[in-house]
């Protein structure tokens, strides 16, 4: 009987107990980083971006992937290295689940809302809805359906890092080899992207001369990459390369190779630019090269609405206004210019 | 009054006992299924696909749902239901790796502390869901559902939201990877847990309790049966199993990873069902699901060696679940 009192109790008690564990550990982080950051910031950013009395609301989707996570912890630093007061929530799973913590973060009237969207279309409604209340919105990498629905999108170059991978592919392999493609979700733009960017570069470079003899989803999951990679290794006796749609998913491809003894055989490619990852290159050995998708486009973001907010442009450009679409580059990254991209790493 | 629960437990024995014949059917309609399945996939792709190398290695994928699927197997025999197993497969890989990372204790073996992390984790949120169900009364479903929640945003706050690199350790990635005899030691893994959940489950007082209590847990509580005692352990077990999956997970990946996992519940609670225990309880098959779970994994296993555009995997995938349960009403 009391049991039935006590246990709803006690999980609350505990849930509570973990919320507050949380936010004291992340802020005690933030804090220790912060005197040196500012000090910096002072010294190296421009005039233009010294704006703490711009109000920043700032949406992301859950922080549950190596990327996601990046975005957010970049947006939150940048935003504590320019003084500025940020609103953010980074705990959305579903469109509708984000939908409903942009309404309530409008109700606040910031003077900016940053937003990395779970999905572009299913957003583009309440990106509209603040535009039309006067609020500018800033959109990273997936894109809103409408371009009313935001004043500025800054995104990465999926097309692009399927374009440079297979120009790389296509270098080391001097064109000829068989080649697997390791998939992200099927079925988004991000995957069919990366996909088309690479099939079309080969075909161009190589017109047939790299056969890809196995092309399948694993969801940007490790286990799923694995299983995946398991039982394509039984099937194909001869691989000569593996160009994988994501570091974190590529480990287990990587875990898959090792474990059938075949990494001298064949090498492999990720896309992203994770620390772990930029550690196997620098190493050598089965990673060769990855792809960059960089995180930091969300502190980009951050800047950008504060020179929004205070009615400037990009420094150095001569418009007033800043750009409405800003893509940033796939560089490649291999051994040889590991060392200049390291610190991007996340 | 008293003539009701006289009544029922005599015709739940009825009905038990023409369960089990209905069950040897099944087993053998899957095992049906398992030779059509080989023979087409010898006729489709030939030797890469018959190759014993390529037959143990489905059976290795197959051993980390496997394990899961035994302690739902015993979960859904008492009407209940498991949604928490994939989120607590990525938590106690996620718990083991902190504990080989965080205690200098077991600094030399590193692996020991792995399997003691993740073991410990299992039983502790198996205990959880099972107390939730059992003295809390909550419906299997939405408890299991808060722990999917609870489970996997566990696993990514204590990791960091980073996978935990787990190369170094050689006892363990042998549970993922090594053999014994060229078996692999996943396989014998899975097989022991079925071994031990067939013999509990047909060979003991327990096993019988776990059954009445799914069948009629009115009828088994007069009769005796500490109800709330079954259902609090039958979750417990399912958590024990999901650590020991992470073991073999982990072992083959070589590194804990917060987002490992992802519906394995399903394939679990498919493997289950398609095997022969039935949803609404009071009916269990170890057995079958071993079958069940078998089948999955060829499935998966043919899908990918013929290189199918994914959509085409997923309609194939659904149309053999289908046909496979089709049959098995059939030979009834």
């Amino acid at each position: 009987m009391e049991f039935k009192k006590v246990v709803p109790v006690l999980c609350a008690g505990v849930a509570l107990g973990l919320g507050v564990v949380a936010c004291g550990g992340s802020s005690d982080k933030d804090n220790a980083g912060t005197p040196a950051a500012t000090a910096t910031s002072a010294a190296t950013e421009d005039t233009a971006a010294q704006a703490s009395d711009v109000k920043v609301a700032f949406s992301a989707p859950a922080a549950d992937h190596g990327w996601t996570k990046a975005v957010s912890d970049d947006a939150k630093a940048k935003a504590k290295e320019l003084g500025l007061d940020m609103t953010v929530n980074d705990s959305a799973t579903t469109p509708a689940e984000q939908a409903d913590q942009i309404e309530t973060l409008i109700q606040a009237k910031p003077d900016v809302l940053v937003v990395l969207p779970v999905d572009g279309a299913p957003l583009t409604p309440v990106a509209q809805k603040a535009m039309d209340q006067g609020i500018q919105v800033i959109n990273i990498d997936r894109e809103f359906s409408s371009p009313s629905a935001f004043h500025t999108v800054i995104g990465g170059d999926n097309y692009g890092i399927g374009v440079q991978a297979g120009d790389y592919f296509a270098d080391q392999l001097k064109c000829k080899g068989n080649v697997v493609e390791i998939q992200g979700i099927a079925g988004i733009s991000v995957t069919e992207q990366r996909t088309k960017g690479f099939a079309d570069e080969i075909k161009k470079r190589c017109n047939g001369g790299i056969k890809i003899v196995a092309q399948q989803p694993a969801d940007f999951a490790p286990d799923k990459g694995l299983s995946v990679m398991e039982n394509i290794l039984q099937k194909n006796k001869s691989i000569q390369a593996v160009y994988t749609h994501d570091d974190d998913m590529g480990e287990g491809v990587a875990a898959a190779i090792q474990n059938a003894g075949r990494d001298k055989e064949m090498w492999m490619t990720g896309a992203g630019g994770s620390k772990k990852v930029m550690d196997q290159i620098k190493k050598g050995g089965l990673w060769r090269a990855t792809f960059l998708y960089n995180p930091a486009m969300s502190a980009d973001a951050v800047y950008l609405a504060t020179l929004l907010g205070s009615g400037k442009g990009l420094p150095g450009f001569a418009a007033p206004d800043i750009p409405s679409r800003i893509t940033l580059a796939a560089t490649t990254v291999t051994k040889d210019n590991v060392a200049q991209y390291e610190h991007l790493g996340f | 009054m008293t003539t009701t629960p006289a009544a029922s437990p005599a015709k739940g024995k009825l009905s038990a006992g023409a369960g089990i014949k209905r069950i040897d059917y099944q087993e053998y309609a899957l095992v049906g299924v398992i030779v059509l399945l080989l023979v087409a996939g010898g006729i489709l792709e030939g030797s890469s696909f018959l190759s014993k190398d390529n037959l143990f290695n489905v059976l290795r994928q197959g051993s980390v749902v496997g394990v899961l699927a035994i302690g739902m197997t015993f979960v859904i025999a008492t009407a209940g239901i498991d949604l928490s197993v994939g989120s607590m497969v990525a938590a106690t890989g996620i718990a083991g790796g902190w504990l080989m990372e965080h205690f200098g204790a077991f600094e030399s073996a590193p692996s020991l502390s792995f399997i003691i992390g993740a073991l410990l984790l299992g039983v502790l949120l198996g205990a959880v869901n099972g107390a939730a169900v059992s003295y809390g009364k909550v419906v299997p479903f939405i408890a299991t559902l808060a722990m999917l929640l609870i489970a996997r945003g566990l696993a990514l706050w204590i990791s960091d939201k980073t996978p935990i690199s787990l190369f170094d350790l050689e006892t363990l990635r042998w549970f993922g990877t090594g053999e014994v005899l060229t078996i692999p030691s996943s396989l014998i893994v899975f097989l022991g847990v079925a071994a031990v959940g067939w013999v509990l489950l047909n060979r003991t007082p327990y096993g019988r309790y776990v059954v009445a209590v799914g069948g009629n847990p009115e009828a088994a509580r007069i009769a005796g049966v500490k109800t709330n005692r079954i259902l609090f352990s039958v979750y417990v077990l399912s958590g024990i199993c999901a650590g020991i999956a992470a073991i073999l997970l982990c072992g083959r990946l070589a590194s804990a990873s917060p987002v490992a996992g992802q519906l394995y519940e399903l394939d679990a609670i498919a493997a289950v069902v398609i095997g022969g225990t039935s949803l609404a309880g009071g009916r269990a098959t170890v057995v079958g699901t071993v079958l069940g779970v078998i089948t999955f994994a060829i499935v998966f296993n043919l899908l990918t060696l013929m290189d199918l555009a994914v959509e085409i995997q997923q309609i194939t995938k659904g149309g053999i679940i289908l046909a496979a349960v089709l049959l098995q009403r059939r030979s009834n």
